[in-house]
């Protein structure tokens, strides 16, 4: 199971997360659950450090 | 690099500062959110709040890549019920094959299947989280993610990746939409690394008077 890169929980099959290529670096694939999503939470790409949004 | 951002080492202009501020892209509000405070450089004696606009600058190469990476393009969808983003969503998406949705946003477009004009986009562009509020819910009911342009007073709910801008002006919005398009054909290799793009940043502009 992937896991929201804002809370760090397991995202449970039929959450509407979403799922993006890192804007900055594109090497990998960002995933945020809807909880974080709606709260705008923020996301960090272990790559290169992007934070989002 | 600014503010401890670690986004982007290239900090240049998009163009000359002068011909950023006389289109106004870095005037915001007189209202300031807590999630768009990070983007936000001063506020003046008359109460306006104003935009940084090298980070303004940043988000839009950005963004411009990001979009960039979906294929083909008219899986990108670009979103405003506003008047003034009418004209530069339109060329936007004449210069970089995208998906126009310009005026109302028929509810259920992503999400039911049964309607004429269903669509399945891969990434949705809006020009203001608020207006386009029916856009943003969609897209998060299909789990695809949303570029936004946000003013001073929006805030991030369900919102993936933020141009900080003013979001409401005639010329703003056409300034921006240019400089996403030139960025995108730049970011795809259809246009030279610092070529323009066939068209000006006037024609984007909404003539008032054909309203
Ligand atoms: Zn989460
Ligand atoms: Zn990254």
């Amino acid at each position: 199971m992937p896991r929201c890169f804002c809370c760090n929980r397991p995202i449970p099959p039929g959450d509407l997360a979403v799922r993006f290529p890192c804007p900055n670096c594109g090497k990998i694939i960002i995933w945020r659950c809807s909880t974080c999503r709606s709260l705008s939470r923020p996301y960090k790409c272990p790559v290169c450090g992007f934070a989002g949004p | 690099m600014m503010s401890g951002e670690s986004e982007s080492t290239e900090s240049e202009l998009l163009l000359p500062l002068e011909t950023l501020l006389a289109a106004g892209i870095q005037i915001g509000t007189k209202i300031k959110t807590k999630h768009m405070e990070p983007f936000i450089y001063k506020v003046r004696p008359d109460g306006l709040f104003i935009l940084d606009i090298a980070k303004t600058c940043q988000r839009i190469r950005l963004a411009a890549k990001f979009l960039a990476r979906f294929e083909p393009p008219e899986k990108i969808v670009v979103a405003s019920t506003k008047l003034y983003a009418r004209v530069p969503i339109l060329k936007f998406c004449e210069l970089t094959g995208a998906t126009p949705i310009v005026g109302r946003f028929l509810p259920g477009l992503f999400t039911n299947p049964f309607l004429k004009d269903y669509m399945e986009p891969e990434v949705v562009l809006v020009s203001d989280p608020d207006a386009d509020e029916q856009a943003v819910r969609e897209a998060s009911m299909i789990g695809i993610p949303v570029v936004a342009l946000c003013d001073t007073d929006n805030l991030f709910q369900d919102i993936d990746l933020v141009i900080p801008t003013n979001n409401k002006g005639r010329r703003a919005l056409a300034m921006v939409f240019w400089l996403l398009a030139r960025e995108f054909l730049r970011a795809k290799g259809l246009i030279p690394p610092d070529g323009d793009p066939p068209l000006r940043v006037e024609d984007f502009e909404a003539r008032p008077e054909e309203f």
